[in-house]
């Protein structure tokens, strides 16, 4: 104990005799002490959209769910009727070394362009009913050409026999949407240099919402690889 | 200086706490913690009785055979008993002291008082909080031993002594013991011959499995990865039984509950300005290494204030978005005004703490419909966690060079 006494005694002349005032003392010793980086397992994750928790109230699970520690939302959500997922996805992808309000931008033009393009043709046309067929919301336009450019089959490399074969299989959702958006830019990166990203990518989106254009096509080839491949599909389980 | 006058040895720097550690290890005490509770057969020696023991031993010697474990035994188990009660009278004067000092009342100086005091007088700087002074009660410094385990011929009390973790094995037991018995009860009910309780249930949602060093100090003994694996999955097995709420208690005395929802409970009623318009002030709103305060008022018309400029303070629209995040969220942004003043960090943690400050301004203006579902979108969770330190050896916090061969 008696060591403990002359450490103590050391540690006391270290600090300034203005430690005796709380809020000074307080002051000169604001620095960073170790802190979690994440949030414990048992955190669930937050339910921040009004349309879920009304799921949520409907089956009256809101008030078991409200006994346990949420996560707090990340910065990109929030329930806003203008937050969608597949925007942020979308941003993210297009973003480069963590450039996010660059890259927002770049998305938000091409929604610009796409809005452009179509209330042109929406002015062009003449009946009602070529009218109401135009779309002229670019999120809609955005889900639509993801869901037209996502693939339903994969292929992959398996070595049987010192060859590798390329067998067509099932593809999970996440990759599938993965591929959708990779190619989309992919396709977006092949352009000249004149032209800008968010013009390029405007018309990228609408040829895909169309069913037609690069990023279609080449969807279409996979599956038809896929297709001339399929004596090889037994090497998935054998 | 004036430390010096003042006896302060009871104030335990941790680092020294290894070494008194050890030298407590040797001790066994009697007077705290003992986990048996399965025997009317137990007796637990307690530390007076070991005291009148160890006086009379000469007699006893002659009279009664007294083993050599018992023997080395009692004498530790008095040297711990004196230390501990040394340890206690030192903790008790230092309190009396530290209550002057503050110039407090020394009969109604808690704990909590001693820990602010401390802080006070010995500002520390050291990086680990672990590792800052600190005055605690004996007990909590120096771990609990276990009772004596054999009598006085020196039999061992436990019937599973001899496998070395007793009170380990004794809950593995226990356990399986508790399934046979819900086997055998639900073999009953089909059988017709019970009836399950209606109304009985097991809420396992809210808690969790104590961890593997809550449990090795509620067994008092220390256990390995393995063994700590095996006892959550028996419980898990024992839960997941049908009629698992015939042996609530059981199961709840190893479960700890989660952070209870405290936010419902004290919730500050708005004060009144000049105007008389309600309004309630947030301090300290942090968000990475940002701070600030959130005033929010309550008839308004959904002015936004942020260090005197409007919602244009943030240059990017995802901190805008942030910022009107609550108020969106609660339908409020056209019947309150807020203000705002925020220093330090970036404009995400900057939007972040004002979210978060907004939230819980709010909450004094919601009904707790609203509070609950604000709580369920986790407007209400601090986010507490901050940048993790770069490592040396490594670019990075977590990343790793390139692994080369050669």
């Amino acid at each position: 104990m008696a060591n403990n006494i002359r450490i103590l005694n050391k540690c006391i002349p270290w600090y300034p005799s203005s430690y005796l005032l709380p809020r000074i003392s307080g002051l000169l010793q604001a620095r960073e002490y170790s802190r979690p980086t994440s949030f414990p397992d048992y955190f669930q994750n937050p339910v921040f959209r009004k349309e879920d928790q009304a799921k949520l109230i409907e089956s009256s699970e809101l008030s078991k769910i409200a006994a346990l520690p949420m996560k707090p939302p990340a910065v990109y959500e929030t329930s806003s009727v203008y937050h969608d997922p597949l925007v942020n996805k979308l941003i993210n992808h297009v973003m480069e070394m963590g450039k996010k309000q660059l890259a927002r931008s770049l998305v938000e033009k091409s929604f610009e362009n796409i809005k452009r393009a179509q209330i042109e043709r929406y002015h062009l046309a003449t009946t009602p009913e070529a009218k109401a067929k135009i779309e002229l919301d670019p999120k809609k336009i955005l889900h639509k050409a993801i869901e037209n450019a996502k693939p339903l089959l994969q292929l992959q490399p398996i070595k049987r026999g010192g060859i590798t074969y390329q067998v067509p299989g099932p593809i999970t959702e996440k990759r599938s949407l993965f591929l959708a958006i990779k190619w989309l830019l992919e396709a977006t990166y092949e352009k000249e240099r004149t032209v800008h990203f968010p013009k390029q990518f405007a018309w990228e989106l609408l040829d895909a919402a169309n069913n037609t254009g690069k990023v279609v096509k080449r969807k279409q080839d996979l599956h038809r690889l896929c297709e001339a491949n399929r004596a090889y599909a037994h090497y998935r389980w054998q | 200086m004036y430390f010096n006058t003042i006896k302060m040895s009871h104030v335990i720097i941790k680092q020294l706490l290894p070494h008194t550690k050890s030298f407590c290890v040797k001790f066994r005490n009697p007077a705290v913690c003992n986990v048996f509770n399965y025997s009317t057969k137990v007796t637990t020696t307690s530390s007076e009785n070991a005291l009148e023991n160890l006086t009379d031993w000469e007699t006893l010697s002659r009279k009664k055979k007294i083993s050599k474990a018992m023997k080395a035994y009692l004498e530790r188990s008095q040297e711990h008993d004196e230390f501990m009660k040394r340890q206690q009278f030192e903790y008790n004067i230092g309190k009396r002291h530290l209550a002057n000092m503050m110039g407090e009342d020394p009969e109604t100086f808690t704990q909590k008082d001693v820990d602010r005091a401390i802080e006070y007088l010995f500002p520390s700087g050291i990086y680990d909080p672990a590792a800052r002074p600190l005055m605690k009660p004996p007990e909590e410094v120096f771990p609990a031993r276990k009772a004596a385990e054999f009598d006085e011929a020196g039999r061992p009390h436990h019937f599973l002594f001899y496998t070395g973790k007793p009170s380990y094995f004794k809950l593995m037991y226990d356990a399986a013991e508790n399934i046979q018995q819900l086997y055998n009860f639900q073999d009953k009910i089909i059988r017709k011959k019970a009836t399950a309780d209606p109304n009985g249930s097991l809420n396992l949602s809210s808690s969790v499995w104590l961890t593997k060093d809550q449990l090795e100090q509620v067994l008092v003994e220390t256990i390995t990865d393995l063994e700590y694996n095996n006892f959550k999955l028996v419980m898990q097995r024992l839960v997941s039984l049908p009629h698992a709420y015939k042996v609530k208690e059981f199961i709840e005395k190893y479960r700890k509950p989660l952070a209870s929802q405290k936010f419902a409970l004290e919730i500050p009623k708005p004060s009144y300005d000049a105007e008389g318009r309600a309004f309630i002030t947030t301090y300290e709103c942090l968000r990475k290494k940002a701070r600030g305060d959130v005033t929010v008022r309550a008839p308004g018309t959904g002015k936004i204030t942020i260090n005197g400029k409007d919602l244009t303070y943030f240059e990017d629209v995802q901190s805008r978005e942030q910022v009107m995040f609550p108020l969106i969220f609660t339908e409020m942004q056209d019947r309150v005004d807020i203000e705002c003043n925020i220093e330090g960090g970036g404009p995400s943690g900057q939007s972040g703490a004002i979210r978060w400050g907004i939230a819980w301004g709010l909450r004094s203006f919601v009904d707790a419909d609203m509070i609950q579902k604000m709580h369920v979108a986790g407007l209400l969770t601090r986010d507490f966690r901050r940048r993790e330190r770069k490592k040396p050896g490594q670019p990075g916090a977590r990343k790793k060079p390139t692994w080369k061969k050669r």
